[in-house]
């Protein structure tokens, strides 16, 4: 593969234990958000934390939400998981609409997106409706009771007809043309 | 006084050569040896794999499209049809399901594979099309229909 390079874990989309079959529990554990007070990059960022964060924090009482004023370094969010991972997203001159599209990303994921290499898109318990084929699907129980030697088994499969078996029904067909002109003729 | 010499030998090919250079070895992190390592060896190598990976993309598609008819033509060779028939009467009957979907469909859903090999041998012994084959009564039964189940 050209992406070995990488060393990225594979895996499938999977919700962990279930998530949202029953109960749905916020993957998120705590979000950071580091910015800088001054500086133009961090604009977006003071700007969603000063109109929106209150409310992001109110409807997610799950989530911990740390906001750390760092000078003179870009914005940055981080998320940490339940299962231990840890997101990093670098969001300088992102406007308040794209954090908030980003915090959103952060919450309904179950870990770091960006750490694995999903080898499908897709996911099911049951890939099969009809049941998956086996190779007793076709096979009759009566299989079992069968004696050897069969003769019915006995017989090939495919038999040609023979050169002689093809002429003899031509010869019947002929007869039987014969026979009805003769009653054709007859009346 | 010191011999500006030695100096002189030493050349760098630009101010750029670090970057130029890393750009080569992350794609050869995953290399062994010195392949990972030494610039000049891991150039080749990063070429021969970049051509590699361009070539492989062409046979990954043609592999699975091998294994996907594989797998059709072992499933409709169970009910007695060739796969050039199968497909041939298909698509005169405006079917037009791809190879991915039919080997899906043999694997995961039989009895609709059934119902399609069903279809498949009437067109074809309506247009006399060859590739049927009678198939042996004794150790297979001929479709799920006449499996009889001890209920």
């Amino acid at each position: 593969m050209s992406n070995s390079h990488l060393f990225l874990k594979s895996g499938f989309p999977r919700a962990p234990l279930q998530n949202g079959l029953g109960r749905y529990v916020c993957q998120l554990q705590r979000v950071t958000l580091k910015f800088c007070k001054n500086h133009g990059a961090s604009r977006g960022m003071r700007e969603y934390i000063e109109n929106h964060l209150v409310d992001f924090a109110k409807e997610n009482p799950g989530v911990v939400v740390y906001v750390k004023p760092r000078r003179h370094r870009g914005p940055v969010l981080v998320g940490e998981y339940l299962n231990g991972d840890r997101e990093w997203l670098y969001c300088r001159n992102a406007s308040k609409d794209d954090i908030s599209k980003w915090l959103e990303l952060l919450k309904t994921q179950n870990g770091s997106s960006s750490s694995l290499r999903l080898r499908k898109m897709w996911h099911t318990d049951l890939p099969s409706i009809q049941g998956p084929w086996t190779p007793f699907t076709l096979r009759s129980p009566e299989a079992n009771m069968v004696t050897y030697p069969n003769p019915s088994a006995s017989r090939p499969l495919d038999v040609e007809q023979s050169a002689t078996e093809k002429l003899v029904e031509l010869f019947k067909k002929q007869r039987f043309a014969d026979e009805a002109l003769e009653e054709k003729r007859a009346e | 006084m010191v011999s500006p010499t030695l100096a002189l030998f030493v050349r760098s090919k630009g101010p750029d050569e670090f970057w130029r250079k890393r750009r080569i070895f992350k794609l050869a992190a995953h290399f062994r040896g010195r392949k990972r390592n030494c610039y000049s060896i891991a150039v080749r190598y990063v070429h021969r794999a970049l051509v590699y990976a361009t070539k492989g993309r062409k046979l990954k598609k043609m592999d699975m499209a091998e294994l996907w008819s594989r797998r059709v033509q072992a499933g409709c060779e169970q009910y007695g049809i060739t796969l050039d028939t199968f497909k041939d009467t298909l698509t005169r009957n405006n079917i037009l399901l791809n190879k991915k979907s039919l080997s899906d469909l043999a694997i995961w859903e039989p009895k609709s594979f059934e119902t399609l090999v069903k279809l498949s041998r009437e067109r074809a012994v309506v247009d006399s099309l060859p590739g049927l084959t009678e198939r042996s009564v004794m150790n297979q039964v001929y479709g799920l229909a006449n499996l009889k189940l001890d209920k």
